[in-house]
């Protein structure tokens, strides 16, 4: 057996390690999911049960639902292993840092979409969704998902020992992700008022693949400063 | 070029020129363009006298989000060529550009009020510039995060070239997403559709705010550049007292 490892093994090796620390402890799984449903539950009592209103603006409570619940465990997916120095020894390692974060942000949004989609149906009866609605939901969270863990990479690496960080990387993140709330909206609604979401998922498509392009790079970037500090 | 003025000394020779030059063009577009633009120009058909706040609240936003770019490309100057000068720059850039994008919300806003009926409206181009604030926010807040000034710029910089990259896409899906604003009325193919007598004062406004922002960056930096050469001054003789401390 050669030991040098190609790429491929290199990038499942640290998705299974992101696996490992993330689902061994559930705390982390479960809070995403309860916080989501609190912040349904306050618009819905924000707005009162009100059957005509709640379809009116189901879909965004959804994605706003999503994307706040995603930000507050941003934070931690690098933040963790700077602390602890683990980013300082791949730094030295012959492996891209570029590489490692691509690994990186693919598992964190496995981590996040795997919880997400299992609990979909929740949300599909909380929220009143219509049924014809699914497949296009699923498809435009599991691209959603995928940007929104992209940008957070970036954020979280933006945000590496900042002073109050933590209250920082929403100020960062939130004007980044506003077009994946803007496309991912207009897939419901166009498919609500019966019309074709095609142009709205191509739109959501495109601003992931440009953010799977850059997105490791920029974050490999910034680690390089935070580690040379 | 940037080379060549990325020099200290040789910019500040360069500004001392320049900067008079500045000041008087800005006084005198300044003055004319609100001398047309509030006594010498026809009142809209519609907007009645309203329409003069436009004068303000065109040039504001275009330098907003032309200032933005500004602050992009000096960054991109930072992180490549690592200018000291383009730092400075870039970090006396994101207040001015910040104080045009609140400029233009607020104006937007008084305007409104009476054509609208509402202080805000949700519109896709004030709607925006509002992220754009929050994009100026944001690296303002980031450059001050950080124990050294140098990780905070060298890290608000690279948001400020991820933002670059997003804004575009922002912009396009804002507009996308509804819009009741008036469409441009400025640049169009086919020349502009606004009267001549109303185009006047506001080029002349737009190149009065734009040399006035140019100023006062050129300010800001040699301000701040004094301050840094009185950092260096302070510690090189509290050194030398240290020594002399030393030697006793």
């Amino acid at each position: 057996m050669s030991l040098q490892l190609s790429f491929i093994q290199i990038f499942i090796s640290h998705i299974k390690r992101e696996f490992l620390i993330n689902f061994r402890s559930l705390v982390d799984v479960i809070s995403i999911i309860s916080f989501m449903i609190l912040i349904v539950t306050l618009f819905i009592l924000g707005i009162g049960p009100f059957e005509e209103k709640l379809r009116l603006i189901s879909n965004a409570i959804f994605w706003i639902g999503l994307i706040l619940a995603i930000i507050p465990s941003l934070e931690k997916t690098l933040q963790r292993d700077y602390d602890n120095g683990w980013l300082d020894q791949s730094i030295t390692s012959p492996t891209p840092m570029e590489l490692i974060l691509l690994s990186k942000s693919l598992a964190y949004w496995l981590i996040v979409i795997i919880p997400l989609v299992i609990s979909l149906p929740l949300f599909i009866v909380l929220l009143n969704i219509n049924l014809k609605l699914i497949p296009w939901l699923l498809i435009s969270i599991l691209v959603g998902g995928l940007s929104i863990s992209l940008i957070g990479i970036i954020g979280s690496a933006l945000t590496l020992g900042a002073k109050r960080g933590n209250i920082l990387l929403p100020i960062l993140i939130i004007p980044l992700i506003i077009p994946i709330l803007i496309f991912g909206v207009g897939i419901s609604e166009t498919v609500r008022i019966n019309e074709s979401p095609i142009g709205n998922l191509f739109l959501l498509i495109g601003f992931t693949l440009i953010y799977l392009v850059i997105s490791p790079f920029i974050s490999a970037f910034l680690i390089r400063i935070a580690i040379s500090r | 070029m940037f080379d060549w003025l990325a020099n200290p000394n040789r910019f500040n020779r360069i500004t001392e020129k320049i900067q008079p030059c500045i000041l008087v063009i800005t006084i005198i577009t300044l003055i004319s363009g609100l001398y047309f633009g509030l006594f010498d120009s026809p009142k809209d058909y519609q907007q009645g006298d309203a329409v003069r706040i436009m004068y303000v609240h065109v040039p504001s936003a275009w330098l907003a989000s032309f200032l933005y770019f500004s602050l992009a490309i000096s960054c991109v100057f930072y992180l490549v060529w690592k200018h000291p000068l383009a730092d400075l720059v870039s970090s006396t850039i994101a207040p001015i550009g910040m104080l045009f994008s609140v400029l233009t919300l607020v104006t937007g806003s008084l305007w409104g009020k009476p054509m609208w009926g509402t202080w805000w409206v949700w519109d896709a181009r004030l709607t925006s510039m509002l992220v754009l604030f929050f994009f100026y926010l944001g690296y303002i807040l980031l450059s001050n995060a950080f124990e050294r000034k140098i990780d905070g710029s060298k890290t608000a910089s690279v948001l400020a070239i991820v933002g670059l990259i997003n804004l575009p896409i922002v912009k396009f899906s804002v507009d996308w997403w509804h819009t009741l604003h008036q469409p441009a009325s400025i640049i169009k193919i086919g020349g502009p559709s606004i009267d001549d007598k109303m185009l006047l004062p506001l080029i002349l406004m737009i190149f009065a705010l734009s040399f006035f922002s140019l100023y006062m960056i050129i300010l800001n930096v040699k301000t701040k550049l004094i301050e840094k050469k009185c950092e260096a001054l302070l510690l090189k003789s509290n050194l030398e007292k240290y020594r002399k401390q030393v030697k006793i």
